[in-house]
């Protein structure tokens, strides 16, 4: 009887190690991969890996097919994604996948920074040339940075509710994105520097909405159940936002409450449309970058060129003037 | 039924084979069943070959890089899984280790980062609570005699409010170095691979982990009456089993073997945040319930949820390699839990 | 003799599992009105016989002819639907239902809505209650019935399937000596109503007194079929084991000698009383070393609880009163703190209480007494296995291996485990509720060996049993028990039946009133 129960685990323990040592001895092959990896030129076939945070965030999902429409102009091109679902240790190891599937280029929007910087530099280290879009990595250990200034836009609408929804002072609450990714930390660093300038607007309550609806609606509610006196709620995306307005319609309180969000997404969803219809007063256009990623791998691997560490996108304030005419040439393209 | 009439048979009697079954066909399906979550394994491992994608004539799958990728995707919820098996052997369950991940990630790293701690009493402090956790929760259950799936739901809510409370609400980034608001160099190895790069630390803590259970759970007193109480807990009561403190017991390793997981998921995330771990507890479960393991209580082995938690890491990795949609890969996954169940369930007429 | 075939005849039945015949060549026939007997030891192939008959096996040999036609059941159901009904050991009923919708379980009366319609349940439950001549609220929960109420429930919900056939199978096992006459005026009467009764047991008294015939199996085969006006119990029990038996009860060899066990005026105060139970008041006795002692009394007479308490698995509560073990006082605390006191105990239900049933003969026999075989909290296997291959040898336990899982061990077996995990703790004191319940004949014969040995060794033992026959064959005392308290105590050599019967029952409408 002892004997049988011993015999089926050495034999399955002999078949594994067996195939393992087999294929043992292919650190080599991967330094040979990469080491094509740095090969370039318009006759290669390559294949790209995007790695993004949560595609159940429109703004993402919207990146998502940014990149997927560049690429198809791109004969040579091949994408593949992977979603972590804002689960970092899943997104580490989507990206440990795209390496053994010895992608030629990484695309990637980190959940949060720290959790993705090993990893990222993993495969910078590798000789793989990495895009990091829209939120930041720690170190250096990347090839190029493509994103809008966060800090700048959070400037922006702080100058824009110091001067112009709040000259004469008032409160704000503050709905912020998730804590551990970098546009959240300057979307907020940004707003305080805009607000500075008028010591009459406070911030009186701040809740954590994660970038998604229903907890930045959640966060609303509880604070709107706190405090008496809310004059604006900036939010660090349009998705909490709105979250925001159903709370305030619920509670009531919509009445003289000005909302802020960004993304400015041009889809009927999207904080545009919803400016346009009056549920918030103003939205941050936040490109998403995808478009600009697939030119930049062009560059890299098609045109063996160089790029540059940073590539800012352009933002622009959106308010009911012009939140029409912004829509229609966002969707001309 | 049947094969009880058979022993009851005078015949039978003094026959030293199992019953009068037959050798061939019974014996077989019977040795299957023993070892289903190893020949699952093993099923699972031929198939991610099979269904490998190749690239420049080697087996993606095969690679001792990729090997290494999943054994170390799954060591997290393997240490877990282990401390679950324990407590579902007496049949209970613990729905607070996820919780107790977030604890004692975002608790170690506070202790380095902002108390200057070095990394032994840091982990120290942190196993520490969470095998006082745990054996809350046991007392609380044998004392009370509420069901262990009531205490440890509450548990959950409790463990990420203290873990929200320590760390302030915030994740907790960890910066390495010397000076103070720095954590000590040394923790950073729990992101290292060994022995050129095959053996990623915290997979070997797994596996040690497991060898180490493996042992207790076959080799001690304290196995005996963790089985006695899963088989028939109040047969063993009256068999001067020690009822309630193994039941203690076995909640306080629970725990202790979270904060270890919640350890080492700082480590390698270079970040302890309060909300790290959720959802963790259910794919414990699920690895214990592949590997073999009765909900019921007194059947199962370590080394089943070793093959479990691995089997699901094959799985999500043959799956990723192929870039199936994220969508299709729960299904499957679903699936897949759902086959063993039934597996098992076909196997049970023990129970 | 009426011309009418027979109720039922079963002719050449034969069955075999594996290679294993159990059933070669057998004829039962049962008529009209009649309760028939069918005896054996385990393993003789009655459940087998019974199982043929009920649809549960339908590969089998033979034929099956119910009022002379021919009857072929593929399923239970079909046996149901042709007026078999089974009842088993194991009741087959929800505890926590109402006896109403027990008895009408996926047929319930419905109104007009199709709602359920609870006043007709009950009246027709109380109809049909009272068709079986029991006298029960409908209404009450399963639960709260006594196993033999609970018995006759199961009859009556027989009956209201139109069964012609009745099979008991052990039917008095549970039950006290005034409801097993309860459930005999039952029977008589369903002969009246020309139904037939195939009555399994090993109480061969009982059968005596209730059965007209009586057939006995051995090893599968027809040992005979004969009336039982025309026979006698030793002829049965030949037939039965197929030599004559000696003695059933070896000659007491042992000398009772100094007190081992020491109870004075023991009560329970339960925290939590449960309806059903009798806890010990003011209850004192003596065992003496090497001196066995019976435990007597109707169910509900408070032995069990008495045994339980002494082991420390009694109801939680205030304890008053003493209990002296070799003179030293027992905190009686746990059934760990009593088996290291030198304290055994066999309990009644050896499946519930006594077995983990999935795990195997050594694990069983050994868990117990573990520190015996362990140092440092590491098991030694070799020393386990030279003390369980030991104690199979002692107790003659025939298992097919000491690795075989408990559950496929006939009854007497299974009970001599749950006897060999007690006796590795060597303990002083023995405590038995029931030993040979469920046992067959030829085991208990060796459980009475058993215990005259060990009592012989200077063990004290504590046995209670329904089995007067039994407690006078094996016991030096016999102490009555009725409503938690001792009635009466008297050296069995002074006993009869009837004396402790009437102690037993004496005033049991005052025993009865609500604790």
């Amino acid at each position: 009887m002892r004997v049988k129960t011993r015999a089926p685990l050495a034999v399955a323990l002999a078949v594994i190690t067996g195939l393992v040592a087999a294929c043992g001895g292919d650190e080599g092959a991967a330094t040979e991969s990469s080491a094509q990896a740095k090969a370039c030129g318009p006759d290669g076939e390559y294949v790209i890996g995007m790695s993004q945070a949560n595609n159940a965030e429109p703004y993402r999902e919207r990146m998502n097919d940014d990149i997927r429409t560049a690429a198809e102009a791109v004969p040579q091109f091949q994408v593949e994604f992977a979603d972590a679902a804002q689960d970092n240790a899943k997104q580490v190891s989507d990206v440990e996948n795209f390496l053994t599937q010895q992608i030629d280029l990484l695309i990637i929007s980190p959940n949060e920074a720290a959790p993705l910087t090993a990893v990222v530099k993993k495969a910078y280290d590798q000789k793989i040339p990495v895009i990091v879009l829209d939120r930041k990595v720690e170190g250096d250990a990347y090839t190029t940075f493509i994103g809008a200034d966060n800090l700048e836009i959070g400037k922006q609408a702080g100058q824009y509710v110091a001067e112009e929804l709040l000259p004469d002072g008032g409160s704000v609450v503050e709905i912020k994105g998730l804590p551990g990714s970098t546009p959240a930390q300057e979307r907020s660093d940004g707003f305080k520097e805009g607000i500075a300038g008028n010591p009459a607007v406070k911030i009186s309550a701040t809740g954590v909405g994660d970038w998604l609806r229903d907890k930045g609606q959640q966060q609303a509610e509880a604070i709107l159940q706190a405090e008496d006196d809310v004059d604006v709620v900036y939010s660090h995306n349009d998705p909490m936002a709105e979250g925001a307005y159903l709370a305030a319609d619920a509670a009531g309180r919509l009445d003289g409450l000005e909302i802020i969000g960004i993304d400015a997404l041009p889809i009927p969803a999207g904080g545009i449309k919803a400016v346009e219809e009056g549920r918030l007063s103003a939205t941050f256009t936040y490109p998403t970058g995808g478009k600009e990623a697939v030119e930049a791998a062009k560059k890299l691997l098609i045109d063996c060129a160089e790029l540059p560490k940073e590539q800012i996108l352009e933002t622009q304030r959106i308010t009911e003037e012009n939140a029409a005419d912004v829509y229609s040439e966002l969707n001309r393209r | 039924m049947i094969e009880q009439q058979a022993q009851e048979s005078p015949a039978a009697a003094g026959r030293p084979s199992p019953g009068a079954l037959p050798h061939g066909r019974r014996e077989w399906i019977d040795f299957v069943f023993r070892f289903q979550s190893l020949f699952g394994l093993l099923a699972v491992f031929i198939a991610a070959i099979a269904f490998s994608p190749v690239r420049n004539g080697e087996l993606l799958f095969l690679t001792t890089e990729n090997l290494a990728n999943v054994v170390r995707s799954v060591s997290e919820i393997g240490i877990i899984a282990v401390g679950m098996t324990f407590v579902i052997l007496v049949a209970g369950i613990d729905l607070s280790v996820g919780a107790v991940v977030g604890l004692a990630a975002s608790g170690v790293a506070v202790l380095m980062m902002e108390r200057d701690m070095g990394v032994a009493p840091a982990v120290a402090i942190v196993l520490a609570i969470g095998l006082a956790f745990g054996a809350v929760q046991g007392l609380i259950s044998t004392r009370l005699g509420i069901q262990s799936f009531i205490v440890t739901l509450a548990g959950l809510q409790v463990a990420r409010g203290l873990a929200r409370i320590w760390s302030d609400g915030q994740g907790v980034p960890l910066a390495y170095g010397d000076g103070p608001d720095l954590a000590p160099e040394a923790f950073s190895v729990l992101n290292e691979r060994l022995l050129g790069g095959l053996l990623p630390v915290p997979a070997l803590i797994f596996l040690t982990v497991g060898a180490i259970a493996i042992f207790v759970l076959r080799r001690t007193t304290f196995a005996r009456h963790v089985y006695a109480i899963g088989g028939n807990e109040r047969a063993a009561r009256l068999s001067g089993v020690p009822v309630a403190r193994v039941k203690v017991a076995v909640f306080a390793i629970a725990g202790m073997l979270a904060a270890l997981a919640g350890i080492i998921h700082a480590g390698q995330l270079n970040q302890g945040s309060p909300n790290d771990g959720a959802g963790y507890e259910l794919d414990a479960i699920a690895a214990v319930v592949i590997g073999g393991t009765s909900l019921m209580g007194g059947r199962g082995t370590v080394a089943g949820t070793l093959a479990g938690a691995l089997l699901l890491g094959i799985l999500n990795n043959v799956l990723a390699l192929n870039n199936v949609d994220a969508n299709v890969q729960l299904l499957i996954k679903g699936l897949v839990i759902v086959a063993a169940a039934a597996l098992l369930s076909l196997r049970g007429r023990d129970d | 003799m009426a011309e009418r075939p027979p109720l039922l005849r079963m002719r050449g039945i034969a069955k075999s599992f594996g290679g294993v015949h159990a059933l070669r060549g057998v004829d039962f026939e049962l008529r009209h009105g009649e309760v028939h007997a069918l005896l054996g030891e385990n393993g003789a192939g009655k459940s087998t016989l019974i199982n043929v008959l009920s649809g549960v096996l339908t590969d089998h040999d033979g034929a099956i002819e119910i009022e002379g036609e021919e009857a072929s059941f593929h399923r239970p159901a079909d046996a149901q639907a042709a007026g078999v009904a089974t009842i088993h050991q194991e009741l087959d009923l929800v505890p926590e239902m109402p006896v109403a919708e027990n008895l009408f379980l996926g047929r319930e009366p419905r109104t007009r809505l199709g709602l359920l319609d609870r006043r007709r349940m009950l009246r027709d439950a109380r109809e049909l209650l009272a068709r079986t001549g029991v006298e029960l609220d409908p209404a009450r929960r399963l639960r709260s019935l006594r196993v033999g109420e609970q018995q006759l429930v199961e009859i009556a919900k027989a009956l209201s399937l139109d069964a012609r056939i009745i099979v008991m199978d052990e039917p008095t096992s549970a039950l006290a000596d005034a409801e097993v006459e309860q459930l005999f005026r039952v029977i008589r009467d369903l002969r009246t109503q020309n139904i037939g009764v195939i009555y399994v047991s090993h109480r061969l008294e009982e059968v005596a007194a209730i059965a007209d015939r009586a057939t006995v199996l051995r090893d599968g085969q027809l040992a005979g079929t004969v009336e039982l006006a025309a026979s006698s119990r030793a002829e049965l029990i030949r037939m039965m084991v197929g030599q004559p038996l000696d003695e059933l009860f070896p000659k007491a060899a042992a000398k009772p000698d100094g007190e081992l066990l020491e109870v004075d005026r023991l009560s329970v105060l339960p925290r939590r009383p449960k309806p059903g139970r009798s806890e010990p008041r003011e209850v004192s006795l003596r065992v003496r070393r090497g001196e066995i002692v019976g435990l007597a009394g109707l169910m509900g007479s408070g032995r069990t609880e008495l045994l339980e308490t002494l082991y420390g698995a009694g109801a939680p509560g205030r304890r008053s009163g003493s209990v002296r073990l070799d003179g030293r006082e027992l905190e009686l605390g746990s059934p760990r703190a009593a088996l290291a006191a030198g304290i055994g105990f066999v309990p009644e239900d050896r499946k519930e209480l006594g077995l983990v049933l999935g795990q195997s003969v050594t694990t069983n026999v050994t868990i117990a007494a573990l520190h015996r075989f362990a140092r440092a909290g590491l098991v030694n296997r070799s020393r386990e296995r030279g003390a369980v291959v030991q104690a199979i040898a002692d107790l003659h336990i025939k298992a097919p291996g000491r690795l075989a899982a408990v559950r496929t061990l006939s009854g007497g077996n299974q009970q001599k485990v749950v006897f060999a995990k007690q006796l590795l703790t060597r303990p002083r004191l023995l405590l038995l509720d029931e030993p040979t319940r469920g046992v067959d004949v030829g085991a208990k014969a060796e459980i009475y060996r058993l215990l005259a040995s060990l009592a012989e060794e200077g063990m004290g033992i504590l046995l209670a049993s329904s089995e007067l026959p039994e407690l006078l064959g094996v016991c030096d005392r016999i102490v009555v028990m009725r409503a938690g308290a001792v009635a009466l105590e008297l050296d069995a050599a002074e006993a009869t039946q009837a004396a402790l019967l009437e102690a037993a029952t004496a005033s049991a409408r005052e025993a009865e009133a609500p604790a």
